[in-house]
């Protein structure tokens, strides 16, 4: 009887309820927390519930040593949070944007594309107050890179440049690319006026599917050319653009932008989710990579607002003046804030579609991120 | 053209295996004559040491190489093959007790380090030199002579001038040396550097994009169309020719009574006149029975005749 009774005990001391600590259920409420906004609400389900189901994973209290914990050697978790901690899962995430992106809204109005480049100031604000409150420059770039808006760039960049403040990173990135229309809505109303929202802008030209074959050519030229150091995101952003372009690799390109990115997204917010314990996440940094993620965010759609009011005034002709609602998006949560372009100017002109517009600055974002996680790489890394 | 190509791409793949190779190896540092202070070996002695770094980004399996102090004998001192802990990590260095008897272990020389003479390093094949390093006569004892990175990639190295203070097993140059960040801390503690000058390369970056787009890619819907005569492509139909296919389709599905044939016939008239159809890749096929009893289904039809 002895025996089993202390069995029993030794039993309980591997369950959940003789480890748990109050940390601990916070990160499963927040975990929790974001599985029901992804359900309810629909912002972005297909990152946050795998995200959520990943902080519930991460935060079940277990006894160390029993190889199953993510951050213990060998195990199936840490096996595969190898992806987010070595940097392959994001180049691996670009290829399937890059196979599923049309970039004709880009290359038939290449003056949209500056947009793209004024809403990275968002990441350079950023890294400025990252910097003032005091943390280390490879921490405030890693930080900074917040403010584009992308998700992969995130978790690329700061595996590379601060691993120990990649989960929170990586879930304020995710959670205020999920809160766009929340953050965005407010600033573009308060930046622009009645006049300026019902800017009509002119129809985008076809574009030929030569001009489009040509693009990521000359596009990874160009860009890697001058940032090297975003090879493996620009690298495989324009490869997976041109098998999908290309016409000729059409197997290639629906594996990427299919069954290839899914798995990749399952795995790569299950992993960081998952990387979220609580005594690692749970810190006074984290609380400020969240304001200082959200002051990025605030940064850069300011600024692409207020970039496309500047041109505004350089351009004499009204028929080819830049609504400024398409400003916001420059950050690169694509298709999310171009859709909040579209949704903010329809409100105003039921008949202004300004989505087209607004993927142009959209992913001329995607590669602008990519350009600025380059140099904060090359600088910093 | 296809034996080019493949000749290319198996150049390029000896080219990228050689990037991680032995010829990557270099000896960065050598002792003579140690101090007081000098380092002891495994078996407690003091004596000179060679040092070996790996320049390259990848591993370097160090074993199966030769070390040697003369040039008539390239394979004097074998580096164990078979001990795993010959693999050489990028940017690191291994150390070699120059104790003169190779048998004590794997990280030990059959010669000595000699004032005056020239350490080489040899391939696995026991031919080629990869490197080599004048050790000068006049060395003070204590004192090592080093390479040095004399680029910024940290790959070409140079022998110092001066003696060294001997620093074995660490990178010569990393004593003192930063992370990029720490620099990054102390020239520009507030950030605003690192800031106009990322700012005005992502503006660069994609401005110099604007103009190769605006440059290569113009607006051609306003430009007066000039008449284009039907494309010349090989087995392209001339217009009467879609024509008369669109007649034929309609003819066919009024006799069928199918709308199949007409999407059929739509479809190719949109090809053949290349209009807005775009290869995407979502792609309209028809699977129907009605080639069920077709001669290539009949199985008698596709056996080989007996010879009667």
């Amino acid at each position: 009887m002895e025996q089993i009774i202390s069995s029993l005990e030794q039993f309980w001391q591997f369950t959940g309820f003789a480890n748990v600590a109050w940390q601990n259920l916070v990160m499963i409420a927040i975990g929790i927390g974001f599985i029901t906004v992804a359900i309810i609400k629909e912002w972005e389900p297909l990152l946050l519930v795998p995200i959520g189901f990943g902080m519930i994973i991460g935060n079940i209290p277990m006894f160390p040593g029993l190889n199953i914990g993510i951050y213990e050697n060998g195990s199936v978790l840490n096996t595969l949070y190898q992806g987010v901690k070595q940097g392959w899962y994001p180049p691996l995430i670009f290829l399937g944007i890059g196979a599923m992106t049309d970039f004709s809204a880009l290359i038939s109005q290449p003056r949209l594309i500056l947009i793209g480049a004024a809403a990275q100031m968002g990441i350079f604000g950023a890294y400025l107050l990252a910097m003032h409150v005091g943390f280390l420059p490879n921490e405030a770039g890693a930080i900074g890179i917040i403010g584009g808006a992308d998700g992969p760039t995130a978790i690329f960049l700061s595996s590379k440049l601060a691993p120990d403040l990649m989960g929170a990173i990586a879930v304020s990135a995710y959670s205020y690319m999920a809160l766009v229309p929340v953050i965005q809505r407010p600033i573009m109303l308060a930046l622009t006026n009645k006049k300026e929202r019902l800017i009509r802008m002119p129809v985008p030209r076809q574009v030929s599917p030569k001009e489009k074959m040509i693009f990521p050519i000359v596009g990874f030229l160009t860009t890697a050319f001058i940032v090297p150091s975003g090879l493996p995101l620009l690298g495989m952003l324009f490869f997976g653009n041109l098998l999908k372009e290309s016409g000729v690799t059409r197997r290639l390109a629906e594996t990427a932008r299919g069954p290839l990115i899914d798995v990749v997204t399952t795995l790569i917010g299950l992993t960081v989710g998952a990387s979220t314990q609580a005594d690692k996440f749970l810190t006074g940094k984290s609380l400020l990579i969240f304001g200082l993620g959200l002051l990025s965010f605030v940064i850069a759609t300011t600024c692409g607002v207020l970039f496309v009011k500047g041109i505004n005034v350089f351009i004499k002709n009204p028929a080819k003046k830049i609504n400024p609602l398409i400003g916001n998006a420059g950050v690169s949560a694509v298709p999310d804030s171009a859709r909040v372009s579209e949704v903010v100017g329809k409100e105003f002109d039921k008949n202004n579609h300004l989505l087209m517009h607004a993927m142009g600055p959209n992913v001329a974002g995607v590669i602008g991120s990519a350009v600025a996680a380059g140099i904060l790489l090359s600088f910093l890394g | 053209m296809k034996r080019l190509f493949i000749i290319i791409s198996l150049l390029a793949a000896g080219l990228a295996a050689r990037a991680q190779n032995v010829s990557d190896l270099i000896i960065s540092e050598a002792l003579a004559v140690p101090d007081s202070t000098g380092i002891l070996d495994g078996y407690g002695a003091r004596g000179g040491w060679i040092e070996i770094l790996n320049t390259s980004q990848g591993t370097v399996t160090v074993g199966g190489c030769f070390l040697t102090d003369d040039k008539g004998n390239l394979t004097k001192s074998l580096i164990p093959k078979s001990d795993s802990r010959t693999q050489l990590l990028p940017r690191q260095v291994m150390l070699f007790y120059a104790s003169g008897k190779g048998s004590q272990g794997t990280f030990y020389t059959d010669f000595k380090v000699q004032k005056g003479s020239t350490i080489y390093l040899v391939s696995n094949d026991g031919r080629t030199i990869i490197d080599s390093l004048v050790v000068p006569a006049e060395l003070p004892d204590g004192m090592s002579v080093a390479k040095f990175p004399i680029d910024a990639k940290q790959i070409k190295h140079e022998t110092a001038q001066e003696p060294c203070v001997p620093t074995p097993g660490i990178l010569n140059d990393s004593v003192n040396s930063k992370t990029k960040a720490q620099e990054m801390a102390e020239k520009d503690p507030h950030g605003f550097i690192l800031t106009v000058v990322s700012v005005s390369v992502v503006f660069l970056a994609l401005a110099i994009l604007w103009f190769l787009f605006t440059t290569l890619f113009k607006d051609k819907s306003n430009q007066p169309k000039k008449e284009k005569k039907a494309p010349a492509k090989k087995g392209a139909k001339a217009p009467e020719d879609e024509g008369v296919a669109l007649a034929i389709a309609l003819a066919l599905e009024m006799e069928r009574n199918s709308g199949d044939f007409a999407a059929i016939a739509m479809a190719l008239h949109l090809h053949l006149t290349q209009s807005v159809h775009d290869a995407e890749s979502f792609v309209v096929t028809f699977d129907q029975e009605s080639g069920k009893n077709s001669s290539w289904r009949n199985k008698q039809l596709n056996f080989r005749q007996l010879p009667r």
